[in-house]
């Protein structure tokens, strides 16, 4: 982690869906930056375009995509401008490697388990390495996610599901990549395999130093692994935080009545939840899109909120900190 | 750290995983299935055999005909003509129980049907009452093997390419979803609903009476030729057309419905999943689009064998080919049982045979059928 440089730079990141009803603008202009070796969480109730952020930076897009723009900028390069083949080549699985929501059905059923980890291994280095070598290599990520080597022979359906997650875990990590994405990679399973995939990928991230995109719903999961934590709201990244700050003091509205409907083990607070709904990403409300639900909204409100950065290197979006800002240069 | 996570984990591998080795379980899987095509054709045998002879009526109407001839012949006998009326009466009933049991009459129907269906299934067809081989024959084994061939040549022909044609084009539909070619063969699926012969009438047609390219039936010309090139060449000529129109009765709906296959398939995770790991697009279509898909398309393909088959008659009496089809047509317009029974004999063992064959290639295609018996899906 002693490394600081910047692996990953996300730049007004847009990904909006045609469907019948209208246009779903489920990424809206996205910015963050990752350094090597650290852990974003994102976090955010379902539906607020978590899993859309995950398969933009992933270049995985659904058929109906009506806009996908913006800048991806990966160790220096900014990939969103290769082609489908150059990212297929130089991006997919060798950068960047995903574990998806549904590791229950990401397994092809007919082939076994060994291969389809040996696969990434041989597409990427075709000629280079044998299918021997690739197999050696398979096995020696499961030893990295604690799964007895003679399940690389088996078949996905021979396997409990904590088992596939790990499987898939072992997938993502065989090539090496610098980053891989794990959207809700627990959120099948119960709880105790949940704890046994975190605390998997807690031992690899110190082991290793692997870039994690930790997307989850559950703020106590994203816990365990975060350096920093984002928060998403209605398509749009409302706060970025290191972690230690965000869960003691989220500079959000929306993050602090998130962090309060949260029960901890030590204090004994009454529980508080957010009325309303969260808006539709179909024409989304103008200006803060918290703004109807928001306790602390002010006139300002009515207008698109500017990213403001915080000294102690919290970055939110909202017209409160802008303002105590402005006072603050005005003294 | 990860200790303890393994032993938890390792305790939770499906049962059905365990004990017997992989080929036993193909085995059992394999032999179950022989089992239950066995009974089924069983089953439709003697089904035939029952409604071949009218669930006994037959055996009746043979009776009045029995009772009817040896009247006739006393009447004319003069030996008998000097009997007293009781005397007479009895004559004639003793000639008439002589010739039930001649001709196995005085045995209960429901009885005598069960060594038919014993002689049935183990080929032990008897003779042909009305019928004769070219050759002259007239034992209904050396009848219908006559005719094995032909039939065999042609619907293993058509089916083979149905079965070929349907997968690469609906793969390639699957891949250009939505286009004019896809929403075409879409609109042309219903076209399916006519069978083959219906468009074996309107080949003929135009191939053979307006353009003359093809002939109009037959499996070879006449007199056939006696080189053996010159005679491949000649049945591939008279096999084009009736291959054709099986091909056109079924090809469509087959094309349409594998493509929604296809494209069901295509959206599950794993693809994605194969996607995002960097697997070329034929790698992808290859290995995690067609090979997950491939046991639903045999199962869809079986089921469209059987109404190939079903399909048979009429089509072979179309294009009078000399097949098993337009065998069991002739027996049946001559009430020539023995051919009849014969011929559903072969041909349920011909289906059959097939089903039985594409089990095995779906136990091949399918890991997780070998699981236990019934075939658990994960």
């Amino acid at each position: 982690m002693g490394n600081s440089e910047t692996l990953l730079r996300v730049k007004d990141l847009k990904l909006h869906y045609r469907t019948a009803r209208g246009l779903v603008q489920a990424v809206d202009g996205v910015s963050f930056e990752l350094r090597r070796g650290e852990t974003l969480a994102v976090i955010g109730e379902s539906g607020c375009g978590k899993s859309s952020l995950a398969k933009a930076i992933l270049r995985l897009l659904p058929r109906n995509v009506q806009t996908y723009t913006g800048e991806v900028w990966l160790n220096g390069a900014n990939v969103m401008a290769y082609n489908e083949e150059k990212f297929r080549q130089e991006v997919r699985w060798v950068q960047m490697a995903m574990v998806p929501q549904a590791a229950m059905n990401s397994l092809n059923p007919v082939v076994r388990i060994g291969h389809q980890i040996a696969e990434a291994l041989l597409v990427h280095n075709k000629g280079k390495m044998t299918k021997a070598e690739a197999m050696e290599k398979a096995a020696e990520s499961f030893k990295w996610v604690g799964l007895p080597l003679d399940f690389l022979q088996r078949y996905p359906f021979e396997l409990s599901g904590g088992m596939r997650q790990r499987a898939i875990i072992a997938m993502s990590l065989v090539t090496e990549p610098d980053l891989v994405v794990l959207d809700e990679p627990t959120s099948a399973l119960d709880l105790s395999t949940q704890a046994n995939v975190m605390n998997v990928l807690k031992r690899i991230k110190h082991e290793l130093g692997t870039t994690f995109i930790l997307i989850t719903h559950d703020v106590g999961t994203a816990s365990e692994l975060a350096d920093q934590v984002a928060v998403m709201y209605a398509g749009k990244m409302v706060e970025c935080s290191p972690a230690e700050t965000f869960y003691t003091n989220a500079a959000h509205p929306y993050s602090a009545a998130l962090m309060a409907s949260v029960p901890t083990l030590r204090m004994d607070k009454p529980l508080s939840f957010i009325p309303g709904q969260p808006p539709s990403l179909i024409n989304p409300p103008t200006g803060c899109r918290f703004a109807q639900r928001c306790p602390k909204r002010f006139e300002m409100c009515e207008k698109e909120p500017p990213t403001v950065e915080l000294e102690n290197g919290q970055r939110v979006q909202c017209w409160l900190h802008a303002a105590a800002g402005e006072m603050r240069d005005a003294q | 750290m990860a200790e303890p996570a393994l032993t938890v984990e390792s305790g939770a591998t499906p049962a059905t995983a365990k004990g017997l080795p992989q080929w036993l379980r193909l085995l059992v899987y394999i032999l179950t299935r022989a089992v239950t095509i066995v009974i089924t054709s069983v089953v439709a045998v003697y089904l035939t055999i029952i409604v071949a002879n009218m669930g006994g009526k037959v055996d009746e109407i043979r009776k009045a005909e029995i009772d009817f001839n040896v009247r006739q012949m006393a009447v004319a006998d003069e030996s008998l003509r000097h009997l007293s009326v009781a005397e007479y009466n009895r004559v004639v009933e003793a000639r008439i129980q002589q010739e039930y049991e001649r001709q196995g009459l005085n045995q209960n129907f429901w009885a005598r049907s069960v060594r038919y269906l014993w002689k049935a299934i183990t080929l032990d067809l008897g003779q042909a009452e009305r019928l004769t081989s070219d050759s002259g024959s007239s034992w209904v084994r050396q009848i219908i093997l006559e005719r094995l061939f032909p039939t065999l040549l042609l619907f293993a022909s058509a089916q083979l390419l149905i079965f070929f044609l349907g997968i690469f084009v609906a793969l390639a539909l699957s891949r250009r979803y939505g286009s004019w070619l896809d929403r075409t063969v879409i609109a042309l699926a219903p076209t399916s609903a006519a069978p083959s012969w219906f468009y074996g009438i309107f080949l003929i047609l135009f191939f053979a009476a307006m353009l003359r390219v093809f002939p109009f039936g037959g499996m070879v010309k006449a007199p056939p030729p006696t080189d053996r090139f010159e005679y491949a060449l000649s049945v591939l000529k008279h096999l084009t057309l009736p291959v054709l129109a099986q091909v056109l009765s079924s090809v469509f709906h087959t094309i349409y419905s594998w493509r929604t296959f296809f494209l069901i398939y295509s959206s599950e995770d794993y693809v994605e999943m194969a996607k995002a790991k960097g697997l070329t697009s034929g790698q992808i279509e290859r290995r995690y689009v067609l090979r997950p898909t491939l046991p639903t398309i045999l199962t869809s393909f079986t089921l469209l064998l059987i109404s190939l088959w079903t399909g048979a008659i009429v089509l072979e009496t179309v294009f009078n080919w000399p097949g098993l089809g337009r065998l069991i047509y002739e027996a049946i317009q001559k009430y020539d049982t023995p051919v009849v029974v014969g011929t559903t004999v072969i041909y349920a063992y011909l289906l059959g045979l097939t089903v039985f064959l594409l089990d095995f290639l779906y136990a091949l295609a399918d890991p997780r059928v070998k699981v236990g018996s019934g075939g658990r899906r994960a």
